[in-house]
């Protein structure tokens, strides 16, 4: 009977290309909301006249449009986290799976 | 049944109570309205009762017999979140200074994407349910879940001030009693809902509860925008033109003034999420994962939307109140800022609607307050009682004791604590709660799951640091030393220590961690690759070599 440590799980090609493949999305999508969301709140701390300038003829401010646009942006990187990771993660990970119990 | 019984007739008393003063002739009690809301609770408990019945084995409570669908637990954790404080609270905010409450808004929904990519998933796949556990599965166990009961406590605190204040004003508006029987009345009914054998937050509970509280909300804005021919335009046009600051509601202004309380602010909100006691069960109530990150898809487009629905209630409460004289007494809205969305329902749909808004509100702030009675009673008899005084021993007969005293002690101090804190917004002392758990909670669970390095004492050290720089900076600050305290002058002069106490976690985690050379932080370093491995594949490693 083979066994599969940790040590030899982690050189696994199948297992390499799942956490490779997982860093890459998380840690994109993450920057981007905290990218955005500091970007949002600095402008808040620093220049908070400029986001009262009105969008158009108006007086709905261009803070209130990207204040609105921030809650936006938040649901639609869920919606492409979670489409990716059932798309693409969810077949890697069941790959990593049968290697081990293929080698148990 | 002893449990409605005791609630009608609390209800009962409070509604004689209400009528006494209606005759007596005393404003602020509104007769119908009062019917309807005592009407409105008694049914949502009744499903609330009925639901919680349902619920026989643990295992019903979390997984709900398993047949929970992505979509019905995005609602159930959308449930969890959506307090009616955060209602109150936001739409109170936007209506004192307009830009500033969606500050709050997006701050409440932009913690879950991170939870998202960055939690969730290894915390379902390490099969943990909360921060303690996944820390403790390397780290050890004593000193961690001592630093995470005292971290969860102070947070569930904070919390239950915001969620006592936000129902103390409701009762004290709608029954015209004096704000600090209301208070204490609520404080009973909280304390009798948790000690005889509570009903528990269950995924129906909390996705009915969801569904009202969104119908509720939803029906409000649109009545508002109906009101504006559907246009923000007109509605921001008419609030800058009958609100005192003009123009400048459109921009951020009176709440965060400064930099560092904007930036502040910002890393609270964003980060707390991640670390409060009682949301992560949530992604074991679903059978796989496919379906959890779906159930977060969910809980995010609704979450989102509720704010949305808050911050135009906020507006429309700015124009329709301020035109209107009845709603205030002496030049103040009566009840509060906090009161806002309160009143706004009643200038919209009468005392129906009001009735309806408050039972609505009132049920959740309940269902929410007993949820965070139940996380913080069991921190500290499960984990600070039985692991610092029994020392491990288990002893169910006394830490259901310890348990009912520590609900009654946090009923007092809920009680008390409410009473101090009248006059904050309630959104403010929910985003003081954030500011808690980002400092002393999300540092740890963040590191234990990607940094190899951590050791139990760098966690320790570096959480506790974190927790006491939060709840110090808060207690010297502007909230607590002059509103509370009454000095002329606060120590500390920003209402948000997040900036500080956030980088003081991490910061002392990280040195801490690297100073520990002991044996046993090695065996803590070397067992990250067995836990990484986990976390990425949901393969208990152990199991399979085992075959």
């Amino acid at each position: 009977m083979t066994l599969l440590t940790v040590d030899e799980l982690k050189h696994q090609p199948e297992y390499q290309a799942l956490t490779r493949a997982r860093a890459r999305i998380t840690w994109i999508l993450s920057a981007a909301v905290i990218l955005v969301y500091f970007a949002l709140i600095l402008l808040i701390a620093f220049t908070p006249e400029s986001l009262g300038r009105p969008l158009g003829d108006g007086v709905t401010s261009i803070g209130i449009a990207l204040g609105l646009g921030v809650i936006l942006f938040c649901f639609v990187i869920t919606g492409i986290y979670v489409y990716y990771a059932n798309h693409v993660l969810e077949p890697l990970t069941r790959a990593v799976v049968q290697k081990v119990e293929h080698a148990s | 049944m002893k449990l409605s019984v005791i609630v009608s007739l609390v209800l009962a008393l409070l509604g004689s109570t209400a009528w006494a003063q209606v005759e007596g002739g005393r404003s602020g009690a509104h007769g119908s309205a009062i019917i309807m809301f005592v009407a409105f609770v008694m049914v949502t408990l009744g499903i609330t009762y009925w639901a919680a019945r349902r619920t026989r084995t643990a295992k019903d409570f979390y997984a709900a017999g398993g047949g929970i669908t992505g979509f019905q637990n995005g609602l159930a954790i959308a449930g969890d979140y959506m307090s009616a404080a955060s209602f109150l609270g936001i739409a109170g905010l936007v209506y004192l200074s307009g830009f500033d409450g969606l500050i709050y808004a997006i701050g409440f929904l932009v913690g879950w994407p991170i939870v998202l990519l960055l939690i969730a998933e290894p915390l379902r796949n390490l099969g943990r349910y909360t921060f303690a556990d996944v820390a403790s599965f390397r780290l050890r166990q004593r000193p961690i879940r001592i630093l995470a009961a005292s971290g969860s406590l102070v947070t569930v605190i904070f919390y239950l001030i915001a969620q006592m204040v936000g129902a103390g004003k409701l009762i004290e508006v709608l029954f015209g009693l004096p704000y600090e029987a209301a208070v204490f009345i609520v404080g009973i009914l909280m304390t009798l809902y948790v000690t005889f054998g509570g009903m528990l937050a269950t995924t129906w509970v909390q996705l009915i509860k969801a569904v009202l509280l969104l119908s509720g909300a939803s029906l409000m804005a649109f009545l508002v925008l109906a009101s504006f021919g559907f246009s923000f335009e007109n509605m921001f046009a008419a609030a800058t033109a009958v609100h005192k600051n003009g123009a400048a509601i459109m921009e951020p202004g009176t709440l965060v003034s400064d930099p560092i309380s904007a930036i502040s602010l910002g890393m609270a909100l964003m980060f707390g999420t991640a670390g409060l006691p009682h949301i992560l069960m949530r992604f074991f109530t679903v059978r796989d994962a496919i379906q959890a990150r779906r159930s977060v898809f969910y809980a995010t487009g609704f979450i989102g939307y509720f704010y949305i629905l808050t911050f135009i209630i906020g507006f429309g409460a700015i124009v329709l109140l301020l035109r209107n004289p009845d709603y205030f007494t002496d030049g103040a809205l009566i009840g509060g800022g906090n009161m806002a969305a309160i009143h706004l329902s009643h200038a919209l749909g009468g005392d129906l609607l009001l009735g309806f808004i408050s039972a609505v509100a009132f049920a959740t702030i309940l269902a929410v307050v007993s949820g965070l009675t139940l996380a913080g009673s069991s921190a500290i008899s499960h984990d600070l009682y039985a692991t610092l005084f029994l020392k491990g021993q288990h002893n169910e007969k006394k830490e259901i004791r310890a348990s009912r005293i520590a609900t009654v002690g946090l009923g007092i101090i809920a009680v008390l604590l409410g009473i101090v804190f009248e006059n904050q917004n309630v959104a403010f002392m929910v985003g003081l709660a954030f500011c808690v758990a980002a400092s002393a909670n999300f540092p740890i669970l963040l590191l234990s799951m990607y940094w190899r390095k951590l050791t139990t004492r760098g966690a320790v050290i570096g959480g506790s640091l974190g927790l006491a720089t939060a709840v110090i900076l808060v207690v010297i600050g502007p909230t607590v030393w002059v509103d509370a305290f009454g000095f002329e002058e606060a120590i500390f002069p920003y209402k948000y220590p997040a900036i500080f106490s956030v980088s003081i976690a991490f910061i002392g985690i990280w040195i801490f961690s690297l100073l520990d050379k002991s044996s046993s932080a090695q065996a803590e370093q070397q067992a990250f690759e067995t836990q990484f491995v986990r976390s990425q594949t949901g393969i208990g490693i152990d199991k399979a070599v085992e075959h």
